[in-house]
């Protein structure tokens, strides 16, 4: 796998206050960068179009799932990439550890997660939803895939062709690694840094809820 | 006459003027609209002279006219319920379809 052929993919939805910080950081390992602005009402996809030349804008919000879906179909179907890395685009990855997710790509994994080690930067409430899922998708599909929320990941076209998530939001997380799971992908984890900027964002605990519902509906449809 | 009767009957003329609103935005087929109206003035003979169903009623072996109506309401509600989930889910997905194709075009041009 070439390492031109990987894109990286950072959907976002009204994300002005970031975006830029995340794009230049970004720019410093790779050119190979597609933004998703997800139905933004701010400046994010005018920001992003300074950084690169592949800005995908949703004229209405769908959903983070539904952004990265339109992601990868660019990336697949329309720039020949290989393989796709996804970040957040508030600036709660490292860039840095692109490199790792490129190695293990490299190395013939198909799909990467990223994996934040859980110390005292973490929420509690978050450390044991994120514990919740894992522990569920274990008990459901047999595989222990730690830290499901986390928003940094990779994965190969091939992966990708297997997976062909549904949920249009945050439910993506979870519906990759039920799918990773249940159809046996080769998968390699790699640790990243926990950031976190604003704790009043991301995945709420009714959001955990309705992801647990449809892990349990994926169980029974998969 | 209870007044039971009377807010049943004027409820089912309500929504028979809810009907022919939509009849006359064209918002209705044809067919839909002679449904509906039948529905409605079906309802209303029923709400006045309920004994036209103790045959069903005791054939069902339901105590009242009145529990076979409700029971007969609650799965309208239901076939509406899943009628309306798969209609939305549909539409969903259309709408998905559309804008990423729309996002992806505009970015090719």
């Amino acid at each position: 796998m070439k390492r031109s052929n990987i894109w990286i993919l950072i959907p976002g939805l009204n994300e002005e206050k970031y975006i830029s910080t995340v794009l230049k950081k970004v720019k410093k390992h790779t050119n190979n960068i597609i933004v998703i602005s997800d139905g933004s009402t701010d400046a994010t996809a005018r920001i992003a179009k300074k950084y690169t030349d592949h800005v995908l804008s949703h004229s209405i919000n769908l959903g983070k799932g539904a952004a990265l879906n339109t992601g990868c179909q660019y990336a697949f179907n329309n720039l020949g990439a290989e393989a796709v890395i996804f970040m957040d685009s508030d600036d709660q990855h490292d860039p840095a550890e692109i490199d790792d997710f490129i190695d293990k790509l490299e190395q013939g994994a198909s799909v990467v997660f990223g994996v934040r080690s859980f110390n005292e930067h973490m929420p509690l409430f978050r450390i044991i939803m994120n514990r919740l899922a894992s522990v569920t998708i274990y008990a459901l599909f047999g595989s222990y895939i730690p830290d499901i929320p986390s928003g940094f990941k990779a994965l190969s076209k091939h992966a990708y062709s297997k997976i062909q998530w549904e949920a249009p939001d945050y439910a993506v997380e979870i519906e990759i690694a039920a799918k990773v799971a249940k159809y046996n992908i080769k998968y390699e984890v790699v640790p990243i840094k926990t950031i976190y900027h604003d704790f009043d964002r991301g995945v709420t605990i009714l959001d955990t809820i309705h992801m647990i519902a449809r892990i349990l509906s994926w169980r029974i449809s998969l | 006459m209870s007044i039971f009767q009377i807010v049943s009957v004027l409820f089912a003329l309500f929504l028979m003027y809810v009907v022919s609103i939509h009849r006359r935005k064209a918002k209705l087929t044809t067919t839909e609209v002679s449904f509906w109206y039948s529905m409605w003035a079906f309802f209303i003979v029923i709400a006045l002279f309920p004994g036209l169903l103790l045959g069903i009623t005791q054939q069902l072996h339901f105590a009242r006219v009145f529990d076979l109506l409700v029971v007969a309401a609650l799965m309208v509600l239901t076939i509406l319920v899943v009628i309306n989930y798969f209609t939305q889910k549909e539409n969903q997905k259309n709408l998905e379809k559309f804008v990423r194709k729309q996002a992806i075009d505009e970015q090719n041009t």
